[in-house]
């Protein structure tokens, strides 16, 4: 297969994925309102001091991507059923086309639940504009990009599990760990004018990483080999 | 007797401790309709899933468009092997004719195909419908314009006739002969052999997870 | 195998005796006390926790290449053992920890945050394994689970080494310089006391790792051997309806 044809493969699984999800509005009415209440209902618990809010606000929003967000990966319009694994197959699509395509759509998603959580952080929690603050726009695709590559890898092996509901969280979360600390360092970082060069190299490494083993899988995972 | 376009000999398929099938020898020639018959859950369509290259056998060996089965089937083939199932393939949340779309956009068609296509199933009207708002034969029609636009070698039905009416049972009968008369094979599964019996050579019947050829007592 | 087993269990007996009683016979700490003794078993568990982990990378990979079961059972056995080992190298973490530092959880251990997060990530492998029944499709798709947790592994350390370095608290005891790191002092008696230790663990670990491969092999070969035995043929379970004129009696 040449690279063109693999890449027109990726094109068009991602745009059919977000075309469905586009008409299912799972995202947009599911799960960002989902993560918007998290975000108003954590200072419930841990108190609404002003300082100590504006001090865990970027904290707050990256764990609430990290656990809420998740579930972007995991909605329904991303998961096949048989026989639409099938037609795939038989259309000769590459799996790792499919790894990448639907990582893609699922970044793109996860971005725009960013975007729309991000100034709500700030409205809520108001934490310091900190110089170099356009840097955490980068982080914040590295985030997405990176949650959408391993959440498409749980989503692939939990596929049809009928506990994946629970299952496909508890695989992503503890290996999410890297985005988490980066992006809330990165932050931290720029708060406190410590490098942050680091971090960036780390969550492009676990980008990379995710990547190659997600592509590298995909072809022994199809349900097809024996 | 021409080329065999697939090829099964002591085929067999096991989950655990269950066995599905065991022993099954094939041959379909180019041109050829075979039918399987067998009642619920006789493996039926794990056997399709076989041809489809889709499951990989357990025992035996076997080709399929001179693929051999047991070892991944190159795209290449697999696009000239179109299977139609139980459930349909298609994307509940887009119109019949995106889902189509898809479809050609993969195998490099271009658009005016797709509607023409679809013309041709008899769904020129209903392009912008939502599969999921389209009935059980209106999705059955669909996944026959993709087998028309795939332009198979290798035709796969699954109880093609299960709910059609009679409009889209001569679709049926229409695709069949037209892979048949290119040259490609076809083989249909069902339960009840009537509606197939003009379709097919040949017809196989599953007993105890093993195919046997001849036409099934009534 | 029962051969091998029948070598590595008694070597694995002799081999713990004789490492409880050097570590009891090792001098005592002169800062931590009795505490100290923990380490006998602490650092030999985390150590065998990234020995049973990278057993199962080794195996998921041989999955994938070979397809052959045997490298399924040997990656489900050996995660099993990790997560047994990991359990236990948190739990005498947090009994050393709560005298020492004077709390079961120091945030400050990026070592122990660590070892934490590989204890889920690993039940989660097995929860994975235990949600699928069909034995092909299990062990293809934690196959790829193993080779995902591992390798993020590496990661996921530097993150936390990183971050924790970051916030370095003024602490009288470091951690780094409790748990016998190769830069800390250490009495030759206590090293030799934990190396014996080592030895000793790592011959459970190849023990249990045999029994578990065995057990695992012969529950297949029964599957199989039921399989092909007493045929059971999927559509031999059904039969026609058994009515007479109707359902109603």
């Amino acid at each position: 297969m040449t690279a063109a044809e693999f890449w027109r493969q990726v094109f068009e699984i991602a745009r059919k994925d977000l075309k469905v999800e586009g008409r299912a509005g799972e995202v947009l009415s599911i799960t960002v309102p989902f993560g918007a209440v998290a975000l108003l209902l954590l200072p419930m618990a841990i108190g609404t001091e002003k300082t100590m809010l504006a001090k865990i606000g970027p904290g707050m929003f990256f764990g609430v991507t990290l656990l809420f967000g998740m579930l972007v990966a995991f909605r329904q319009s991303a998961s096949d059923t048989q026989a639409q694994r099938e037609l795939l197959t038989l259309l000769g699509i590459d799996p790792a086309a499919t790894f990448v395509g639907r990582s893609f759509a699922s970044a793109l998603l996860l971005l725009v639940f960013e975007v729309i959580l991000a100034p709500l952080t700030v409205i809520l929690y108001n934490p310091p504009l900190v110089d170099g603050w356009p840097w955490m726009l980068l982080i914040i695709l590295l985030v997405a990009l990176g949650l959408a590559f391993v959440g498409t890898l749980a989503g692939a092996v939990t596929a049809g599990v009928r506990t994946r509901s629970t299952l496909a969280p508890l695989l992503v979360a503890p290996l999410s760990v890297p985005l988490l600390i980066s992006s809330s360092q990165v932050y931290e970082g720029l708060r406190l004018g410590r490098s942050i060069i680091p971090w960036i190299v780390l969550l492009l490494a676990m980008n990379l990483a995710l990547a190659v083993v997600g592509v590298a899988t995909a072809k022994p995972l199809e349900e097809t080999s024996r | 007797m021409t080329e065999a376009l697939v090829q099964l000999e002591g085929v067999g398929v096991r989950f655990g401790r269950i066995t599905v099938l065991r022993d099954v020898d094939l041959r379909v020639a180019a041109g050829e309709g075979v039918g399987i018959v067998g009642p619920n859950g006789s493996g039926k369509s794990t056997l399709l899933r076989v041809l489809a290259t889709l499951l990989q056998p357990t025992d035996g060996h076997g080709t399929v468009l001179g693929a051999p089965l047991g070892k991944d089937t190159p795209p290449a083939v697999r696009r000239r092997i179109s299977l139609i199932g139980h459930q349909p393939a298609l994307y509940g949340e887009l119109t019949l004719e995106e889902n189509l779309g898809f479809v050609a956009r993969l195998l490099g068609r271009s658009h005016d195909d797709v509607v023409k296509t679809l013309s041709k199933v008899g769904l020129g009207g209903a392009l912008d419908r939502r599969a999921d708002h389209s009935s059980h034969g209106m999705q059955r029609r669909v996944e026959f314009a993709r087998v028309l636009m795939t332009r198979p070698d290798l035709l796969l039905l699954d109880e093609a006739h299960a709910g059609l009416d009679r409009h889209a049972a001569a679709l049926v009968e229409a695709t069949v002969a037209t892979v048949k008369r290119r040259g490609g094979s076809v083989i249909l599964v069902s339960h009840e052999p009537d509606r197939m019996l003009p379709l097919v050579e040949r017809i196989y019947e599953i007993v105890d997870g093993t195919t046997v050829e001849g036409v099934p007592e009534p | 195998m029962k051969k091998t087993l029948s070598i590595l269990a008694p070597l694995a007996v002799v081999g713990v005796v004789i490492g409880f009683t050097f570590a009891m016979t090792a001098p005592i700490d002169a800062y931590q006390g009795i505490f100290q003794k923990t380490m006998y078993v602490h650092v030999p568990s985390a150590w065998l926790a990234y020995i049973s982990f990278a057993v199962t990378l080794i195996a998921s990979i041989g999955y994938l290449a070979k397809k052959d079961l045997r490298w399924d059972r040997i990656a489900a056995s050996s995660a099993e053992m990790g997560v047994f080992f990991t359990g236990l190298a948190l739990m005498t973490g947090m009994i050393w920890g709560r005298p020492v530092w004077g709390t079961f959880w120091d945030w400050g251990d990026a070592r122990l945050v660590l070892t934490a997060l590989m204890f889920i990530v690993y039940l989660g492998y097995l929860a994975l394994r235990r949600s699928i029944a069909e034995p092909t499709t299990r062990a293809r798709r934690s196959a790829v689970f193993g080779i995902v947790a591992f390798v993020q592994i590496p990661l996921v350390h530097f993150s936390v080494s990183w971050w924790r370095t970051l916030h370095q608290q003024a602490t009288v005891l470091r951690p780094e310089t409790l748990t016998g790191a190769a830069d800390a002092p250490i009495d030759p008696l206590m090293l030799r006391a934990l190396m014996v230790n080592l030895l000793a663990f790592t011959l459970v670990y190849a023990t249990f790792m045999v029994a578990r491969v065995w057990i695992a092999k012969l529950e297949d070969e029964r599957e199989e051997r039921h399989a092909l035995e007493n045929i059971e043929i999927a559509g031999a379970a059904i039969s026609a309806p058994d009515f007479d004129g109707g359902f109603d009696d």
